[in-house]
C-alpha cells in the first residue's frame, strides 16, 4: 500500500468529531481503516458521486468503501418532497398559480442542504437528460407542476429506466412542456393532425437518439453512413399513439392534480393501427395499452444503454469516455447481473466504480469541465451553508454576465444547457473532435460572470445563506495548510504542487493583524482554488 | 478520442492568410496577435466598413403566420389549412405588402402580408430597406419533390431535428460541427482587421455559426464586455491575490480543456479593456430600444460596437444575436405574435440605429431559424418543418420585394413534403454565398465559406442593389 498524503486538515468542529468517530478515533493520517483509500481519492470520488466532500462524507467513505457508501446512499431516506415543501411554505396558494415562486428555493434546499448527495447529483443529471424547464410551462399551477416533476426525477433516480421513462412521459409538467397533454386524434374535416413534439423528443432525447449505436456508443454504419434510428413516418405514427392524455382532474383551487400522472380520454385517441419502429400497435389497443407497447419498444431498443449510459458518464465523470467504458456501462444497463434491464442503481454504480472513473484522467482530454451549478453547490456544501430563515432564496442564477449562466430546471430549451455532442470550436478539442458539453456555456462573458459571482458569495453568501468560516480561522495563519485543505476538499487534491504554492504565496502575503485578515485569507484561498483550471477541469 | 490528427485545412488556410504576418504555427487563433496583424493589415484591408448580423430565431419559426397569404384565394387556402391558428384577414390589412417588382416566378396574383405585429418591418419593406427571401432552407443541392420522395439525391442530415438543423443552417453539418459560415466569412477578413479578435462577435450564447476555422467567436453581454473584478481590482484587498488570479486563469496549459478554458479567460481579460474603453468614449445612441426586448438589447450592443468600430480596429465584422421560444407546438396563437412583435421592433430599432450612425448601407441583417414549420395545425400549434421565409434588411439591400420562389399554399401541394412542410427552393448556401460576396469575399473563395456552393448555378440571389 502506498503511503497516503496527510488526512484532511482541521475541519469545523462538529464535522471533525464525526470524522474521528467514523474512522475509529485518532486515525489522523494514513488510509482509512476499511477503504484503504486516501482522502484525496475519496474527495475525488465524492465530487463525482455527489456535489461535495465534507469531512463527514470523507469519513463515511473511509468507513464503508466506495461500494458500501453507494449502498448507504441508495438506501438513504428522501428528504421532504418539493411538492410538499411548496405546500408547507405557501407556494401552493392561489396567488402563486401563475408563477414559479418556491421552485428555485426548494431546489437549492435539496441541492445544498439534503444529506442524500448521490441522489441529488443523479436527479440533477436526470433533469439535464429528461429536460423540463421553467422557461416553457405556460400553465396554471406551473410552479407546482415543476415541483412535482422534480419529485418524479428524484424518487425514480435509482429505480428502473422504464419506470422513469413512463413517469416522466405522464407527468403533467412534461405533458405541458412537450405538449402531449391535450394532444388529440387528427380531424380529416379540418386537416388537424396530432402534435408531434413529444413523439420526436422522447425518441431523440430521452431514449434512443437519432443514430443507431453499437453497444460502445459508436455509430453503426452501413455503406460508410450512419443509420438513422427513426423516420418522420415513425414520428407521425408515434404522435398518434400519444393522443388522448389529459390532466387528472383540473382544479383552480387545488393543485394536487399536478402530482398525479395524466389520464387517458378514449374519445381523443387516434383510431386505427399504428406502427412505430417496425412494431405493430393493433387498432384494438386502448390508448394506455398502445402507450405501453410504444414505451416498451423504446426502452428495449438496443440504443438506450449506450445512449443514456454515455450521457450519465458525461454528467458525472468525464466528457469523452472511451468506447470500452461506455460498453461496460451499457452492458450493465442491458443486464444488471440478475437479468434485469435498465436497473439505474446498477448503472450508476457501474458509472462511478468503473476503472476509468476511479483512475485520475491524465489524458489531454480526460475529465470534464465542472458545470457552474455544480461548482456553486460544491462550495455551499463544503462550507456548510444553511438557510437561516428557511427561505433558501438563492434565486435564479441564469444570468451569464452576472451570475452562473446556469440554474437548475431553467434550461433554455429541451436540448439542455449543453449538448452531449458539443465540440468546442477553435480549440485543440475541436481539432481533435473531442466532445466537451459543458464548454457550450463557456465564453468570455461567463468566465467573468462566474468569478465575479463566486467572489461575491464567498464573501457575503446569498439570500439568507451566509458562510461561516470561523472553524477555519485557526488554520488561516498557515497559508500552505489552508490551501492544501481547500485543494483537497474542492478538487480532490487535483491542484499541482506549483499551483498550490503560488496560491499559498499570494494568500500568505495578506498580513494577519485581526480576524478580518484571516477571513480574507480564507476567502481568497477558496476563490483562487475555484478559479484554477486544475480545479475547473474535474479529472 | 482522436489525438493529433493533422490540421491540414486549418494549416493551409492559416498559412494562406497569415504567412505575410510572420506568425508561427496554428496553435492558437488568439496567436493572431493584435498588433502583429495591425502592422500588415493595410496591404489587404478594405477601406470601408461592413458588417453582417445574423438574427437566429431558435425553435423553428412558423413561416405560415409570419408572412401570410393575403390575396383572397391565397388567404382562403391558408385559412382552410390553418383553422384555429389562422390570423384574421382584416387584421392583416395594415401590414399587407406591395412588392415593387412583379414576382420573378410569375406568381403575381399572390399578395402576402406580414403578421399584424410587424409594423416596423412593414415600414422598412415599404422604404425598400427590407425584403423577403421565400422558402429558404437547408439543402445539399437543388432538390425536386420527386427527388425528395425517391431519396435520389443527398439530403441534409437529420431533417426536422432542432439541434441538428440549427447546426446545419449555421454550419452545414449536424451537432458537433466546429465552424459555421459566419465564422468562415470572418476567416476571410482576419488579416483586414487590426484587431482580429473582434471579427466575429456574439451577443447571444455560443453558436457555431460565428466560429470560423481561425476566427474565434468573441462573446459580449448586452451591457458590453464583462470585467473580472478580482483581476481589475484587488482581490479581497490583496494585490498579490489579484495577480495570482490573473496568472492562474491565463497561464498556458497542456491539458486541452484547461488550455481552452484559460484561452477564453485570457481573451476575456484582454478584450474587455479594449471594448470597455471603446464603448465608454461613445456618444450615447439616441435611437431607443425597448429594454424589455431581449433581442433588442442584443442588437443595441451590436449597434454600440459598430459605433466603436474605429477604436476596435475592424473593417469587416460578423455578429450573432438570437431570440428563443419559437418551438410552438402549442400556444402558437397566444405566444407567436409577441415574439414577432419583439423581432420586428428590435430589427426596426437596429436599422434606425445604423442610420443614426451613418452606416445603414454598410450593415446587413438577416433572420435565420432551425427550420420552418408545418402549415397544418395540430390543434394549438404547428410541428417541425423545413423551408421558411426570412428577412434581409439594410440600406444596401434592394428591398421592398420578394426573392426566390413563392410556394403554393397547400398541403400535398407541389412544394410540400408533408403537412405543409416546405421543400426549400433556395438553399442556405446560396444565401450565405450572396451575403459573403456582399461582404467582399472573392468569388473564388466562396467555397471556403459555403463548401456546397458548387452544387448551384445561381450563386447570387440578387439581394443587393
Amino acid at each position: 500500500m502506498k503511503p497516503a498524503p496527510a488526512r484532511v486538515g482541521p475541519a469545523p468542529a462538529v464535522l471533525a468529531a464525526a470524522a474521528l468517530q467514523a474512522c475509529g478515533g485518532g486515525a489522523s493520517s494514513g488510509p482509512g481503516p476499511v477503504s484503504g483509500l486516501t482522502d484525496a481519492q475519496v474527495a475525488r470520488f465524492l465530487a463525482q458521486a455527489g456535489f461535495a466532500a465534507t469531512a463527514a462524507d470523507i469519513a463515511a467513505v473511509h468507513a464503508s468503501g466506495y461500494g458500501g457508501w453507494l449502498d448507504q446512499q441508495f438506501a438513504a431516506p428522501l428528504s421532504q418532497p418539493h411538492f410538499d415543501w411548496m405546500v408547507d411554505n405557501g407556494y401552493a396558494e392561489f396567488a402563486h398559480r401563475f408563477d414559479f415562486a418556491g421552485v428555485d428555493p426548494s431546489q437549492w434546499r435539496k441541492l445544498i442542504g439534503s444529506p442524500d448527495g448521490l441522489r441529488q447529483r443523479v436527479a440533477f443529471a436526470w433533469s439535464e437528460i429528461f429536460v423540463v424547464s421553467m422557461a416553457g410551462l405556460p400553465v396554471t399551477w406551473r410552479g407546482m407542476a415543476a415541483a412535482a416533476y422534480l419529485d418524479v426525477l428524484e424518487q425514480r433516480a435509482f429505480g428502473s429506466y422504464r419506470d422513469l421513462l413512463e413517469a416522466a412521459t405522464l407527468s403533467c409538467a412534461m405533458g405541458v412542456y412537450l405538449n402531449m397533454r391535450g394532444n388529440q386524434k387528427g380531424d380529416a374535416a379540418t386537416g388537424r393532425v396530432p402534435d408531434e413534439n413529444y413523439a420526436r423528443e422522447v425518441m431523440q432525447l430521452f431514449s434512443i437518439g437519432v443514430n443507431e449505436l453499437d453497444i460502445d456508443g459508436s455509430l453503426k454504419r452501413v455503406g460508410g453512413k450512419p443509420v438513422e434510428t427513426y423516420s418522420q413516418a415513425d414520428i407521425t405514427e408515434l404522435a398518434k399513439v400519444l393522443t388522448g392524455w389529459e390532466f387528472d382532474g383540473v382544479s383552480a383551487t387545488d393543485p394536487g392534480f399536478m402530482r398525479r400522472p395524466m389520464v387517458h380520454i378514449a374519445s381523443r385517441f387516434a383510431p386505427g393501427a399504428k406502427k412505430v419502429l417496425a412494431v405493430d400497435i393493433a387498432a384494438s389497443l386502448t390508448g394506455p395499452a398502445a402507450l405501453k407497447v410504444a414505451l416498451d419498444t423504446l426502452a428495449n431498443h438496443a440504443n438506450v444503454g449506450p445512449f443514456i449510459g454515455r450521457q450519465l458518464i458525461q454528467r458525472l465523470v468525464c466528457s469523452s469516455p472511451s468506447p470500452a467504458y461506455v460498453q461496460r456501462v451499457a452492458s450493465v444497463f442491458n443486464n444488471n447481473g440478475d437479468g434485469q434491464r435498465g436497473d439505474l442503481k446498477a448503472v450508476v454504480r457501474a458509472v462511478l466504480l468503473d476503472t476509468e472513473a476511479r483512475a485520475i484522467a491524465f489524458a489531454p482530454a480526460g475529465g470534464r469541465l465542472r458545470e457552474p451549478v455544480q461548482r456553486f453547490v460544491q462550495w455551499a456544501r463544503s462550507f456548510g451553508l444553511q438557510s437561516a430563515g428557511g427561505l433558501w432564496n438563492v434565486g435564479d442564477l441564469s444570468n451569464p454576465a452576472t451570475r452562473l449562466g446556469q440554474s437548475p430546471l431553467r434550461s433554455p430549451t429541451v436540448f439542455n444547457f449543453f449538448r452531449p455532442g458539443y465540440v468546442p470550436p477553435n480549440s485543440e478539442l475541436g481539432v481533435n473532435g473531442v466532445t466537451a458539453p459543458e464548454f457550450q456555456l463557456c465564453n468570455e462573458s461567463t468566465v467573468a460572470g462566474y468569478l465575479n459571482y463566486m467572489q461575491t458569495v464567498i464573501a457575503s453568501g446569498v439570500g439568507d445563506l451566509k458562510p461561516d468560516y470561523s472553524a477555519d480561522l485557526a488554520l488561516a495563519g498557515d497559508a500552505v495548510a489552508l490551501v492544501d485543505r481547500y485543494a483537497l476538499l474542492l478538487s480532490g487534491d487535483g491542484l499541482s504542487a506549483a499551483t498550490k504554492a503560488s496560491i499559498a504565496t499570494a494568500v500568505g502575503s495578506i498580513k494577519i493583524v485581526t480576524d478580518a485578515n484571516r477571513l480574507s485569507r480564507i476567502q481568497a484561498a477558496i476563490l483562487l482554488v475555484m478559479a484554477s483550471p486544475e480545479y475547473l477541469i474535474q479529472k | 478520442m482522436h489525438i493529433g490528427k493533422l490540421r491540414s485545412l486549418q494549416r493551409r488556410e492559416f498559412l494562406r492568410r497569415g504567412s505575410a504576418l510572420g506568425l508561427a504555427g496554428v496553435a492558437a487563433p488568439w496567436a493572431l496577435n493584435l498588433s502583429a496583424i495591425g502592422e500588415v493589415a493595410a496591404a489587404t484591408s478594405p477601406t470601408d466598413y461592413k458588417a453582417l448580423v445574423c438574427i437566429f430565431l431558435y425553435g423553428g419559426n412558423d413561416y405560415g403566420n409570419t408572412v401570410v397569404p393575403y390575396d383572397p384565394d391565397g388567404y382562403r387556402e391558408y385559412q382552410k389549412i390553418r383553422q384555429s391558428l389562422a390570423t384574421a384577414r382584416d387584421a392583416l390589412a395594415a401590414t399587407a405588402l406591395t412588392s415593387r417588382v412583379p414576382a420573378l416566378d410569375g406568381s403575381g396574383a399572390r399578395q402576402m402580408a406580414l403578421a399584424p405585429q410587424m409594423g416596423g418591418l412593414k415600414a422598412l419593406f415599404d422604404a425598400g430597406k427590407m425584403g423577403v427571401l421565400l422558402n429558404v432552407g437547408t439543402l445539399v443541392q437543388p432538390t425536386t419533390l420527386a427527388q425528395y420522395k425517391a431519396q435520389s439525391v443527398p439530403l441534409p442530415p437529420k431533417l426536422f431535428s432542432h439541434n441538428d438543423q440549427q447546426s446545419v443552417w449555421q454550419a452545414a453539418n449536424p451537432e458537433g460541427a466546429t465552424s459555421g459560415w459566419g465564422g468562415r466569412i470572418g476567416d476571410q477578413f482576419l488579416a483586414s482587421n487590426a484587431n482580429a479578435s473582434f471579427s466575429c462577435i456574439n451577443a447571444s450564447g455560443n453558436a457555431v455559426f460565428i466560429a470560423g476555422q481561425q476566427a474565434v467567436q468573441y462573446q459580449v453581454s448586452t451591457a458590453g464586455a464583462v470585467a473580472i473584478n478580482g483581476v481589475n481590482k484587488t482581490l479581497f484587498g490583496s494585490q498579490a491575490c489579484s495577480d495570482a488570479l490573473r496568472a492562474l486563469i491565463t497561464a498556458p496549459r497542456s491539458h486541452w480543456m484547461e488550455k481552452e478554458l484559460n484561452r477564453v479567460a485570457a481573451r476575456s481579460i484582454s478584450a474587455q479593456s479594449i471594448v470597455s474603453g471603446a464603448l465608454a468614449s461613445l456618444t450615447p445612441l439616441a435611437t431607443q430600444f425597448d429594454t424589455s426586448n431581449s433581442l433588442g438589447m442584443q442588437l443595441r450592443i451590436v449597434a454600440q460596437l459598430i459605433a466603436a468600430r474605429q477604436s476596435l480596429g475592424v473593417a469587416r465584422q460578423v455578429f450573432f444575436v438570437s431570440l428563443g421560444g419559437f418551438d410552438l407546438h402549442d400556444f402558437l396563437p397566444d405566444q407567436h405574435p409577441g415574439l414577432l412583435e419583439d423581432l420586428s421592433g428590435a430589427m426596426a430599432s437596429f436599422y434606425d440605429a445604423t442610420r443614426e450612425l451613418g452606416v445603414s448601407d454598410q450593415v446587413t441583417s438577416f433572420t435565420a431559424s432551425d427550420f420552418g414549420r408545418t402549415l397544418s395545425s395540430n390543434g394549438d400549434g404547428s410541428d417541425h418543418g423545413w423551408g421558411s421565409h426570412h428577412f434581409v434588411m439594410g440600406g444596401a439591400v434592394k428591398g421592398g420585394r420578394f426573392w426566390g420562389k413563392m410556394p403554393a399554399v397547400a398541403v400535398n401541394g407541389p412544394d410540400d413534403v408533408g403537412q405543409g412542410r416546405l421543400l426549400p427552393s433556395t438553399s442556405v448556401d446560396q444565401l450565405g454565398a450572396t451575403l459573403a460576396s456582399w461582404m467582399g469575399v472573392a468569388d473564388s473563395d466562396l467555397s471556403r465559406v459555403v463548401p456546397q456552393i458548387g452544387n448551384y448555378s445561381q450563386r447570387d440571389l440578387g439581394l443587393f442593389a
